[in-house]
């Protein structure tokens, strides 16, 4: 697997791209600036969100039984996946129960983070993603590159390519109206005919026992109120504890995600239709480590709005797929070392550590601090790049010591040759300054 | 030990934080018609409905979704609209089924009433039972395609919306 900064290079190659990637996800940013500035309360909004979360969390195993009795009473299945491994046996189970080689499924991170797709298929089941964008790199086999915009990462051209092989539509047609209609087609006849169908869960609510799904394209409710069994996967961390909290995340979530006002279809499932079969699976897959850990327990705040993707100077550079994880960009990368620290050693590195992150985190999560504490302790762990880990003891031993930091100072004025080469990482696509002929302080001591 | 077990046995009690209330200090000065229009709808009168729109449907309730597949245009009352999102909140009691909303072509909803923003509306649903309900917000949209908008992508290609407040 490549490590960020080498999967980096690959995305940058084309720079042309890279422009374009750039700033079509800082106009989103811009859509979510000009959104939250109509809201005077909008600074108020996000406290009164980051509280219930805070204080969610704090009560989170008192909530989720609270949440299971009150989704029991409604008639809906409630099982619990300590892991990937247990989520997806359980899943396979209802598919298998009801007989299904083919099944709809709309967004949902958490069934990539437990890699349900390949464990079904190898199971010998099909699963169809729904969403635009998750259709098309599903297609291109590929993972998405984005949590709210799956496919950011290609260009029409692309797209108009896929649907060519994938579906037929006629060559070089690469209209974003005529592709988006030829995928309706498609994926309806999938809606129609099939028996399961999976969806995410964007909140969960203790109060009533139901959940609520958002989408702006209808798959979710296609599939689910078409199916005869309706399979919501969920993170423990989705709960919230009151019906009536709904009203300020959803205020925020879609001003957040794309500057619009809220999503298309904001769907409360509470209990199962007439006939139909509703199962949650709630699971765990170490984010209860995470809770125990006060450093890192506010990364579980998180409501999946993708702002400090958009906002992120070096998403926006890299792009999603250089993070090798299902959910990228800085929240990402404060997430997916808590699973595996050692296979995610290089994600809290991709960062300025600008904060931009944490300013525009609806829940205010304190994400460009997280990800310096994660450095701390991979450092601490000895899992950072050895090149990285060497660097900073020879730096920390120079700044340590006034005699070779001076010694040092004077050869590398003599050779900077030293600088300006591959030793030299930061100086990888950037021009070094001159190195003056002497220092301040021989200059001073001449005087 | 079960995996229920397992993971409330992990969850330890944090430090008591309050939960803060009921948000205070919502504006509500947004204009129903002006949210509308941002999230795609068209707003028409009485009349005007008619002319657009002369072989739309009121359908009885039906326990099979798959039957509504060929509906063209469906015509149901929302519960009330939201003026700060343009957002209409339907119940399945009003729905001649759950898949309604979204599998017709087109949709054609009335609203009685409108209340400012989304604190209002949660209050409205305090005692609120429906076993499922939604805001809709204007037609079926995607901007997957290279961030270009694209209207009618899964659900209902277009949303007329009659006020009768």
């Amino acid at each position: 697997m490549l490590s960020h900064s080498e999967a980096s290079e690959n995305f940058i190659a084309d720079a042309e791209r890279t422009d374009w990637h750039d700033e079509t996800l800082w106009f989103v940013r811009a859509k979510r600036d000009k959104a939250s500035k109509v809201l005077p309360e909008w600074e108020a909004l996000r406290e009164h969100a980051s509280q219930v979360k805070d204080h969610t969390l704090a009560n989170l195993g008192e909530y989720l039984v609270a949440f299971e009795a009150k989704a029991n009473a409604n008639g809906i299945h409630v099982h619990w996946a300590a892991d990937a491994a247990e989520h997806n046996a359980i899943v396979h189970k209802i598919i298998a129960d009801q007989g299904s080689k083919i099944l709809v499924k709309s967004k949902s991170m958490l069934t990539e983070e437990c890699h349900l797709n390949d464990y079904l298929a190898e199971k010998g089941i099909e699963v169809v993603d729904t969403d635009l964008g998750e259709r098309i790199v599903q297609f291109r086999n590929e993972a998405p590159s984005h949590i709210v915009l799956p496919a950011i990462h290609l260009k029409k051209e692309d797209v108009g390519e896929t649907f060519h092989k994938h579906l037929g539509t006629p060559k070089g047609n690469k209209d974003p109206q005529f592709l988006t209609e030829a995928a309706r087609q498609h994926l309806r006849g999938h809606f129609l005919a099939s028996e399961v169908a999976i969806t995410g869960v964007n909140f969960a609510i203790a109060e009533t026992g139901e959940f609520v799904v958002c989408t702006n394209e209808g798959n979710a409710d296609m599939g689910a109120h078409l199916a005869k069994v309706h399979i919501a996967c969920m993170g423990i961390e989705k709960i919230i504890p009151k019906r009536a909290d709904l009203a300020v995340f959803l205020r925020l979530l879609a001003r957040s995600a794309t500057g619009q006002l809220i999503t298309t279809y904001s769907s409360h499932f509470h209990k199962p239709r007439e006939g139909q079969e509703m199962h949650i699976v709630l699971l765990d897959n170490g984010r209860t480590r995470q809770l125990a850990d006060p450093k890192y327990k506010n990364s579980l705040k998180c409501i999946r709005c993708a702002a400090c993707f958009n906002t992120c100077p070096v998403y926006r550079r890299s792009g999603g797929h250089s993070y090798h994880q299902p959910v990228a960009g800085p929240i990402g990368s404060i997430l997916a070392p808590n699973i595996d620290k050692k296979a995610n050693a290089d994600l809290p590195f991709a960062s300025t550590l600008c904060g931009s992150c944490s300013n525009v985190c609806p829940v205010k999560i304190n994400i460009h601090e997280q990800l310096w504490f994660w450095r701390q302790d991979l450092m601490a762990a000895g899992l950072a790049p050895i090149g990285k880990s060497i660097g900073m003891k020879l730096m920390a031993y120079t700044l340590a010591h006034p005699a070779i930091y001076r010694l040092g100072g004077s050869l590398l004025r003599r050779f900077s040759g030293l600088l300006n080469s591959g030793l030299n990482p930061w100086y990888k696509q950037r021009e070094m300054p001159q190195a003056p002929k002497e220092s301040f302080q021989e200059w001073y001591k001449k005087r | 030990m079960s995996a229920r077990e397992q993971i409330l046995g992990k969850i330890e009690p944090l430090a008591e934080i309050k939960h803060p209330g009921a948000f205070q200090g919502a504006s509500e000065d947004f204009d129903f018609k002006a949210s509308l229009e941002l999230v795609g709808a068209r707003m028409v009168s009485p009349e005007e409905l008619e002319r657009i729109f002369p072989n739309r449907q009121r359908l009885e309730k039906t326990l099979d979704g798959l039957s509504l597949a060929e509906v063209e245009v469906l015509e149901i009352d929302g519960a009330f609209g939201v003026a700060e999102n343009g957002a209409i909140w339907l119940t399945e009691e009003a729905l001649p089924h759950r898949v309604a909303p979204f599998i017709c072509q087109h949709l054609v909803i009335h609203v009685q009433k409108i209340v400012p923003n989304m604190h209002a509306a949660y209050e409205e649903l305090t005692n609120q039972t429906t076993g499922f309900g939604l805001f809709l917000a204007g037609p079926s949209k995607t901007a997957d395609i290279e961030q270009s908008l694209v209207i009618g992508a899964h659900g209902a290609r277009s949303l007329t919306v009659v006020i009768h407040a």
